[in-house]
């Protein structure tokens, strides 16, 4: 386990993106480099994955800081200035 | 074929929009889209079925009368939608109704604000008038005929109202465009194939989830509009105020009772007015 926590992070985000996702994918290869573009969501199906994301983690992220992220580590790092 | 007929039904109506003056023109766009009703025979059924199983109609010979009055109505949005600088400049043709709320949301620059609505009166003018005070950003699906969509898009007035597609590769587009202080506006009627049931009447209607989703996640605020026609080119529109959905954890039911009060505010407009309703679409499967 890594001291900031940001494995479990990856893992619990993991879950929601495996849950909420409408395409397939292999959620266990995807890690902190993986592009968010490459994992299949459009404009419609992001609203679903966000709002389950804000659910697992308690919290409320801001939407201009989201459409900035590019890379899941980029997310985490949100996720967790968040307090996640 | 059936694609071909539209195309040149939609441009002999241009054709006398372009030469008579606006009132003229109006009428002249009414009298093609009851000639309209008359042809398209499998539209006409869809309609007085529709009609029926809103309860809007008591029998069949009323149903009839509303589905063509509401293809007179298509008609005269045509014309409306392309000479709206007529009305968006004139008081008189254009009473509008703002909450106070909603006036807030519009005149802060910062603030982005989804609009919805449905296929009723004239959205058309409801979405150009809004887009005087931001841009307006409005959310289609293509129509079925590709020749009448070229056609409709090259000669509509449009000002800061633009039309994007409902599924955007990018992501973050929609987001985006509300972080920006701008105007998302959505009709909600169409049947949704992958959205979910909501009752519309009465009876399940697929419906589609995006402006219940955007005002959840983005947390942007929400209005329905209604632009009635009382007149010929003489319009009444009227914003809801606010509506606001407390997240309560379950994403369904989250999304259901916002679709339900939106479905809600549309069908009080339709009864008020079942003949500025586009019945001929297929809205129950």
């Amino acid at each position: 386990m890594d001291a900031d926590g940001t494995s479990e992070v990856l893992a619990r985000l993991r879950d929601v993106l495996r849950d909420s996702a409408v395409e397939e994918h292999d959620w266990d290869a995807v890690g902190p480099e993986t592009p968010i573009e490459s994992l299949g969501f459009d404009s419609l199906t992001i609203l679903d994955v966000l709002y389950d994301v804000e659910e697992e983690f308690g919290i409320a992220l801001d939407p201009k800081q989201v459409v900035k992220t590019r890379t899941i580590g980029e997310i985490i790092a949100l996720l967790q200035q968040n307090g996640a | 074929m059936l694609h071909l007929l539209e195309y040149w039904a939609a441009r002999l109506a241009l054709f006398g929009v372009d030469l008579l003056p606006p009132a003229a023109a109006s009428r002249w766009a009414a009298a093609l889209g009851s000639l309209w009703w008359t042809a398209d025979r499998p539209r006409r059924r869809v309609a007085i079925s529709n009609a029926l199983r809103a309860g809007v109609a008591d029998d069949v010979r009323q149903a009839r009368a509303i589905g063509r009055g509401a293809a007179r109505h298509m008609g005269m949005v045509l014309v409306e939608s392309m000479k709206s600088a007529l009305v968006l400049d004139d008081p008189e043709r254009l009473r509008v109704h703002v909450p106070e709320d909603v006036a807030a949301v519009l005149e802060d620059p910062d603030r982005g604000l989804i609009v919805v609505s449905g296929h009723f009166g004239n959205w058309e003018i409801a979405g150009q008038w809004l887009s005087r005070y931001k841009p307006v950003a409005g959310i289609s699906r293509p129509m079925n005929n590709p020749r009448v969509q070229k056609l409709a898009l090259e000669r509509r007035q449009r000002g800061a109202f633009r039309m994007i597609p409902k599924y955007d590769p990018d992501p973050g587009r929609f987001l985006k465009l509300l972080g920006d202080g701008e105007i998302l506006a959505l009709l909600v009627d169409q049947h949704a194939r992958q959205g979910i049931d909501v009752l519309f009447f009465g009876h399940p209607a697929k419906t589609h989830t995006t402006a219940a989703m955007l005002h959840l996640v983005a947390r942007t605020p929400l209005t329905f509009a209604v632009c009635r026609r009382t007149a010929p080119l003489t319009f009444e529109l009227t914003l809801s105020r606010l509506i606001e959905q407390q997240r309560s954890g379950d994403r369904n039911a989250d999304v259901q009772a916002i679709l339900r009060t939106l479905n809600s505010l549309l069908e009080e407009a339709i009864r008020r007015d079942p003949d500025q309703y586009l019945w001929g679409h297929r809205r129950w499967r």
